[in-house]
């Protein structure tokens, strides 16, 4: 496959006509934040998180106001060091990183061994279901700090006690040296370690994904662990036992955390760092944020309106702001049960980007099944069930007086819109994201994205032109990706992030005033689009 | 203003994938899901009505999840409970293990709280008696020690499933009006000033 990448400048981007309105119809790339389309009008509705970098260079535990469960656990140097994970030098230092290939090519040739074994036995069944579980693109494992596994991505016991040996061993012989281990690199595979005490989290994988973006998901798996259990009661635990087996009490929430990762690698909600909107006309988006703006407890913080991992409507307390890691991992629980889906589920939840020591209560119910329309209601107080149930059935019932349910169901059974509507010649697929709402917009993938297949493959340029335009050492603001199958524009600025998908007959010019006439259409139809205000109670 | 009128507080106990979600699907909707086992998250509240000697009377049903991870806390759930469905499944020892577990945490702390172990997925023994785990006798000994209605039932046929609850509704109706004053608010861990006061579940 021939691919060239050229850097333009951003000068060809910027449009003829001078706009001098606020938001101006077609921003140019001097834009500054929070006039983009689809910047939120008022307030934002999240925690500002301005970029991807925000993210992994963050520390963990540091919501303000708090307590810092984190730091009091331990404060010995290892902590220090892990918590300044993305901070460090991307590479270890050579010698380092030879004893590691070394050791990572003796699992490889361990691998070959017992694949040629496979081929030999053929009738032998669990070696081939091993082989298998070698071949999966991405693993993902939760250690303990004394080596006990917590989980494992595909599972398998066997394979897993002599690997989490080994992980360890390599974590622990670099702890020695007052050094941490961020990552190995072997041929095509890539080992990222991200400490987070108690926890280890390691990935394994053959994807193109940069060593950044494979951590900032094991990031997810350690939050995903946190909503589960709370940070203090996770530091609880493993302080009282440090050779504590977590998989106890995680049993049964294995499948929230691969339904993670499984979305992990095909939603590009996670890559931006941004929440999807449910495109829907403006006044039917209103009329449901006032209907939960109505339905007002002491205890209720956030109300949520939202459909397969889209979100419809967000209404929150005035002083408080959801963390769109938060709301993911909202989405990724509401999506990967049916428990939901019958009566009223009423369940602690631990947001850990908001207040990792502490468990909300969340109210969860389907107010409808076919389209998809799911209610969350998070409380602080757990008592308040029969309260917060009142509220749902107040949204109900208001939402009914106001007719809202014609327009959200046309809304939900097309929940995505066609690239075609855009009318830009070529244009196959874009990834738009207004920073300052930390929302983002895309079309459906349409042909020739119509196959799990090429959905992950057109998926996975993207992470590798994100990677490319996130690159810690030198950030690129315009990438032009030329492969075979298509061409792709990536534009960063201050204000928004934009991955345009072109066939691979377009040229450079007609992507540059492609991108200019897709950023007019967004601006057209921002209020379709994006969420423009911020309600609160 | 609670947005449901229940009567009963029933809470559904015992150790996962036993079946208690299957149980209440089959109550309340009458119908047995096949398929990939689905733990619940939390727990689910559902209210059913239904009639006693001529008197409508709502079920508020809770079913809980099984998982150890809830387990801190399930007051939350039973608190206030007139009766508790322990259920264990009959093809499991250690199920049985986990129903001793639930009856001491209610007779400590919702001495009112009236207990039915239920045995499940009774149609499992029909094919093959040896399946069986827990012996009907060794479960009635011990019901009866701790004063609590034993049934046996299969949400996949149905066996059973109404008769329970019926026994629950009957119950409650039967025993009510020797009952004394109900339980006192539990104390709001939040410790917020609200100046109404919501209770759970009333009559």
């Amino acid at each position: 496959m021939s691919q060239s990448e050229a850097t333009i400048s951003t000068g060809t981007l910027s449009l003829p006509e001078n706009q001098d309105s606020q938001r101006s119809a077609s921003p140019a790339p001097t834009l500054i934040q929070g006039t983009e389309p689809g910047a939120s009008q008022d307030e934002a509705m999240f925690v500002h998180a301005q970029s991807y970098e925000d993210l992994t260079g963050e520390e963990e535990g540091a919501v303000p106001g708090s307590p810092g469960v984190e730091g009091a656990v331990e404060s010995s140097s290892m902590e220090q060091i892990s918590e300044d994970f993305s901070k460090l030098s991307t590479k270890l230092s050579s010698s380092d990183q030879e004893t590691q290939n070394s050791e990572v090519r003796t699992d490889l040739g361990r691998r070959e061994s017992i694949r040629s074994t496979g081929q030999e036995e053929n009738e032998e069944g669990g070696l081939r279901a091993l082989e298998a579980w070698y071949n999966h693109q991405k693993h993902v494992f939760v250690l303990s700090e004394a080596g006990k596994p917590i989980y494992s991505r595909y599972h398998s016991e066997e394979a897993l006690s002599s690997i989490s040996g080994v992980m360890m061993a390599l974590v622990s012989f670099l702890e020695t040296e007052k050094n941490a281990i961020r990552s190995i690199h072997a041929d095509a595979y890539k080992v990222v370690f991200v400490r987070r005490s108690p926890l280890v989290l390691v990935s394994v994988s053959h994807t193109r994904q940069s060593e950044q973006e494979i951590a900032q998901e094991l990031l997810y798996v350690y939050y995903q662990i946190l909503s589960l259990l709370t940070g203090t009661q996770l530091h609880h635990l493993f302080q009282q036992r440090p050779s504590y087996d977590l998989r106890r009490l995680l049993s049964g929430s294995e499948r929230i955390t691969d339904s993670l990762l499984d979305l992990m690698d095909i939603d590009p909600s996670f890559l931006l760092g941004a929440v999807r909107c449910l495109p829907i006309v403006s006044g039917a988006r209103d009329a449901s944020s006032s209907c939960l703006q109505q339905a007002k407890a002491k205890s209720l913080v956030f109300s949520i309106l939202m459909s397969r991992n889209q979100l419809i409507s967000l209404v929150r307390r005035k002083e408080h702001y959801l963390h769109h890691i938060d709301l993911h991992l909202l989405f990724n629980l509401v999506t990967s049960s049916s428990s939901f889906k019958e009566g009223e589920a009423w369940t602690p939840v631990c947001l850990p980007k908001f207040n990792s020591s502490g468990f909300f209560h969340a109210h969860i119910s389907y107010l409808s099944h076919d389209p998809e329309l799911c209610l969350l209601l998070i409380s602080t107080d757990r008592e308040d069930f029969f309260t917060v149930s009142d509220c749902k059935r107040r949204i109900v019932e208001r939402m009914e007086k106001r007719g809202c349910w014609g327009s959200l169901r046309e809304a939900l059974r097309s929940p995505f819109y066609s690239v075609a509507q855009v009318d830009i010649p070529e244009l196959r697929h874009f990834l738009y994201k207004s920073k300052s709402s930390g929302l983002f917009t895309c079309p459906a993938m349409d042909v020739p994205y119509d196959t799990d297949e090429e959905r992950r493959r057109l998926l996975a340029l993207y992470q590798y032109l994100h990677s490319k335009a996130h690159c810690s050492s030198h950030h690129l603001t315009t990438i032009y990706h030329m492969g075979t199958n298509e061409n792709i524009l990536t534009w960063v600025t201050d204000a928004f992030e934009l991955y345009v998908c072109f066939s691979p007959l377009a040229t450079k010019s007609i992507a540059t005033t492609g991108v200019s006439r897709l950023l007019r259409w967004i601006r057209k139809e921002e209020d379709r689009l994006f969420i423009l205000s911020s309600p609160t109670y | 203003m609670s947005g449901q009128r229940v009567d009963v507080k029933v809470v559904m106990l015992g150790k996962e994938s036993v079946g208690k979600t299957s149980l209440v699907e089959r109550y309340v909707h009458h119908r047995f899901l096949q398929g990939p086992y689905q733990n619940t998250i939390g727990a689910a509240f559902v209210a059913k009505t239904m009639y006693v000697e001529g008197r409508s009377l709502t079920l508020g049903i809770w079913d809980t999840a099984g998982s150890e991870r809830y387990e801190a806390m399930s007051r939350i759930y039973y608190r206030g409970a007139k009766a508790a469905i322990v259920c264990y499944d009959l093809t499991d020892a250690s199920s049985f293990e986990r129903v001793k577990f639930w009856v001491n945490e209610l007779q400590n702390f919702e001495e009112h709280c009236r207990i039915y172990i239920c045995g499940t997925k009774s149609d499992l023994l029909e094919n093959d008696k040896s399946l069986r785990q827990v012996d009907f006798h060794d479960v009635q000994d011990y019901a009866e020690e701790i004063k609590a209605h034993v049934c046996e039932t299969s949400s996949k046929t149905g066996q059973s499933v109404d008769e329970l609850f019926q026994k629950v509704a009957e119950d409650y109706v039967n025993f009510n009006s020797m009952q004394g004053p109900t339980e006192a608010k539990g104390v709001d861990l939040n410790q917020k000033q609200n100046s109404t006061l919501y209770s759970c579940c009333h009559h």
